[in-house]
């Protein structure tokens, strides 16, 4: 998919849900290829001017508008510690829907839509800690390895180890 | 009938522009005329550069006045309550204060609306649970 086209292409009906093949929107994070569900991506955007906000945890750059809309920033980088995603002008976010929660995640850079024979995914390495948490499995294609995320469950995480205001640290 | 509309006080810290309700404001003073002890600094908002103004906030439940400590006072502007809005809900459900939950877009820009007797109040208890030093 060109990185300069507002949004993506609509799924084909029943993509990433059946058959056998995987639909994935993939993206590089500090160097890895990462991905997830496509189907929980809605569009692309050019990220606009951040406005930072006070108080907010690190994986959480700020938020931005979006025609009319104000969409927060998901940087997954700090969320698993593993550093901040430099924020360019000509960064771009994937904006996805996990449940409640509408984010847009930024990236190094976007890919796209990647398909994978389901027979080519595989078990994710068994580990707990960084991005390791949360991959769902691992996939490769002619560019090499992609680790696959299960998205939703890290925007809980997210949010979960938060501490909102009015709350007690765990 | 006109729609409702709502007085902002727009003020900055350091090089970030933020948004009262005017009705929150008791008055608008120097830095300099206020005794050091009433001046609320470090809230979440971020350092001062110029600790130029203060902007004098009601005590809540009887409390003395607190002086928020500010860089810059810029003026007021109406804006339609159509056009303020709640911080998108997962911002809201991770940020760690409860002084910003409100944004109004002002050309185009998310302009945090501040609610100043929750950031006075808040960094007051921040002040008084503060551990001491061993």
């Amino acid at each position: 998919m060109s990185q300069g086209r507002p949004s993506i292409e609509p799924l084909p009906a029943g993509a990433g849900r059946s058959g056998q093949d995987a639909w994935f929107f993939c993206l590089r994070i500090l160097g890895g290829r990462y991905a997830f569900e496509a189907a929980l991506v809605t569009e692309v955007v050019r990220l606009g001017p951040l406005t930072r906000l006070p108080a907010a945890p690190s994986f959480l750059p700020g938020v931005f508008t979006h025609r009319g809309e104000v969409l927060p920033v998901l940087d997954i980088g700090q969320m698993v510690g593993q550093g901040a995603i430099v924020i360019r002008a000509s960064t771009r976010a994937a904006v996805v829907h996990c449940g409640p929660w509408k984010v847009a995640v930024i990236s190094d850079g976007l890919e796209g839509l990647v398909v994978i024979p389901r027979r080519n995914l595989e078990a994710s390495p068994a580990e707990s800690s960084g991005m390791a948490e949360f991959l769902s499995g691992v996939a490769r294609d002619k560019l090499g390895t992609i680790a696959v995320l299960d998205l939703p469950r890290l925007v809980e995480a997210a949010r979960s180890r938060a501490v909102p205001y009015g709350s007690s640290a765990p | 009938m006109s729609e409702p509309v709502s007085e902002l006080l727009m003020f900055q810290v350091g090089a970030r522009v933020f948004a009262s309700t005017v009705r929150d404001v008791v008055r608008i003073g120097n830095v300099a005329d206020v005794d050091a002890s009433e001046l609320i600094e470090g809230t979440s908002l971020g350092p001062t550069f110029g600790r130029e103004r203060g902007i004098v906030v009601a005590g809540l439940d009887g409390a003395a006045e607190a002086t928020l400590v500010v860089d810059q006072v810029l003026g007021v502007r109406s804006v339609l309550d159509s056009e303020i809005q709640p911080l998108p809900a997962f911002a809201a459900a991770v940020i760690r204060s409860g002084a910003v939950s409100r944004l109004v877009l002002l050309d185009d820009a998310p302009t945090l609306l501040v609610d100043l007797p929750t950031l006075v109040r808040e960094r007051l208890a921040a002040t008084t649970t503060r551990p001491s030093p061993a």
